[in-house]
């Protein structure tokens, strides 16, 4: 493992999390474009399309660090407008945001941020809290070089929203990187498929499990599960039920089950036994991509605990 | 049909939330953009359901909804938070809290929270 890849690894979830996000607000109109790692002799907020709208959300523990989403001012018009379910702006020759307007891409920004520290900490296995966002304007490109606290380690992700160009700069610190590091390494010996079961029926072995998108991901070790069921209930009988309860599942013992991979159902499968003793899954189906929706991302990404 | 407060930091979110309420059928009486002014409100208004944010500045949720169970044990208080804080979220739920609702979320989900809390 080099240095930059837990900082692709970082940067790759993060826009994963937040293109998620983003195109809840504004369906089909979200691109997430080139990743880079900025080297130390450049500033990672240069070169900014002005007049810029720029949110910054800092995480608060489990990790130091923060991340700055920069839209051009018409791209966040249009991302609130969006968000507020209108077709047009209010104003769209309004030299600035409205209040509600910022609030809305500040809103956005908090949601984003959220998700992406929520996929963080799945990586590092450690909760990840974020702090409430701040929204500055630069109506100059110079005025945002020094405005952010440098770090030895920056991510920086080009992104269209609604046409326009937008920006995610993450400024990651060292201890964040050996910590990444580490939870990835613990990651790839966890999952490493053992060499005899190479040949056994068992299809849904993380290692080898195809990961979409480029080349670079292939390695990238990602957390597969299967899923035999789920309910709805009120939280407070969640927190009250006794030893013995019985919870009903939404499955029928002969529907095939789940299989999810990284929060996206991915397959559907057979649960069977191999070895005597051990679950496995048999794949039936591999969904295509247009199956596997946003709504079943956040709903597994709602279950939090043992991962 | 109820009498709502809704507390948000964000005036968009208030919006949002507002505007469902209001189309689902229901007043929203007051709204608050901290845990401080929440309480105030409350108080001041004493609405027949609360919805919560949990980041705020100020006073956040959790600490807005302890001492809005102390005013009044009976509170419907329902939290909405952003992916990720699910311990806050349980901890709310121990608190008193009566629902949660995950935002980015839909009109739909708010209002089935308000009538379940109703119930």
């Amino acid at each position: 493992m080099t240095e930059a890849d837990p900082l692709i690894r970082l940067g790759e979830s993060t826009c994963e999390a937040i293109s998620g996000v983003l195109e809840m607000f504004a369906p089909g109109k979200i691109h997430a474009g080139e990743l880079t790692v900025v080297t130390a002799d450049r500033n990672p907020m240069e070169s900014l399309a002005v007049p810029a709208v720029a949110t910054s959300v800092s995480y608060i523990n489990g990790v130091t660090g923060a991340n700055v989403f920069v839209m051009t001012l018409e791209g966040a018009r249009k991302l609130a407008t969006a968000m507020m379910g209108m077709e047009e702006p209010e104003d769209p020759n309004a030299p600035e945001l409205s209040e509600l307007e910022l609030s809305a891409v500040s809103e956005a920004m908090n949601q984003m941020m959220a998700s992406a520290a929520m996929a963080i900490s799945s990586v590092l296995g450690t909760e990840v809290e974020i702090g409430t966002p701040e929204t500055k304007i630069f109506a100059d490109a110079s005025e945002a070089l020094d405005v952010y606290p440098r770090t030895p380690h920056a991510v920086r992700a080009a992104f269209s929203v609604c046409g326009e160009p937008c920006r995610l700069v993450q400024l990651v610190p060292n201890a964040f990187v050996v910590r990444m590091t580490r939870a990835l390494d613990e990651l790839g010996s966890e999952l490493a498929p053992p060499a005899e079961a190479a040949a056994g029926p068992v299809a849904a072995r993380p290692g080898s499990v195809p990961v979409a998108g480029r080349p670079s991901r292939a390695g990238i070790p990602v957390r597969v599960w299967a899923e035999l069921g789920r309910t709805r209930m009120p939280s407070a009988q969640v927190v009250g039920m006794p030893p013995g309860a019985v919870v009903e599942l939404n499955q029928t013992a002969d529907e095939p089950i789940d299989l999810y991979v990284n929060g996206t159902r991915f397959a559907t499968g057979r649960l069977m036994v191999v070895d005597g003793n051990d679950w496995a899954v048999r794949i039936e189906t591999v969904l295509s991509s247009s199956d596997t929706t946003n709504e079943s991302q956040l709903e597994v990404a709602r279950w939090p605990e043992s991962w | 049909m109820a009498r709502i407060l809704v507390v948000d930091d964000a005036a968009f979110m208030r919006k949002m939330v507002s505007d469902a309420l209001t189309r689902g059928g229901h007043e929203v009486v007051g709204e608050a953009g901290n845990g401080l002014e929440a309480v105030a409100r409350f108080q001041e208004l004493k609405p027949e359901v609360t919805t919560l944010d949990i980041t705020m500045p100020e006073k956040d949720g959790i600490a807005a909804l302890r001492e809005i169970i102390e005013l009044d044990p009976t509170a419907r208080v329902i939290m909405c938070s952003a992916l990720g804080q699910e311990s806050k979220v349980l901890e709310s739920i121990k608190l008193g809290a009566k629902d949660f609702v995950v935002k980015p979320f839909q009109p739909a989900r708010v209002l089935e929270a308000i009538g379940k809390a109703l119930g």
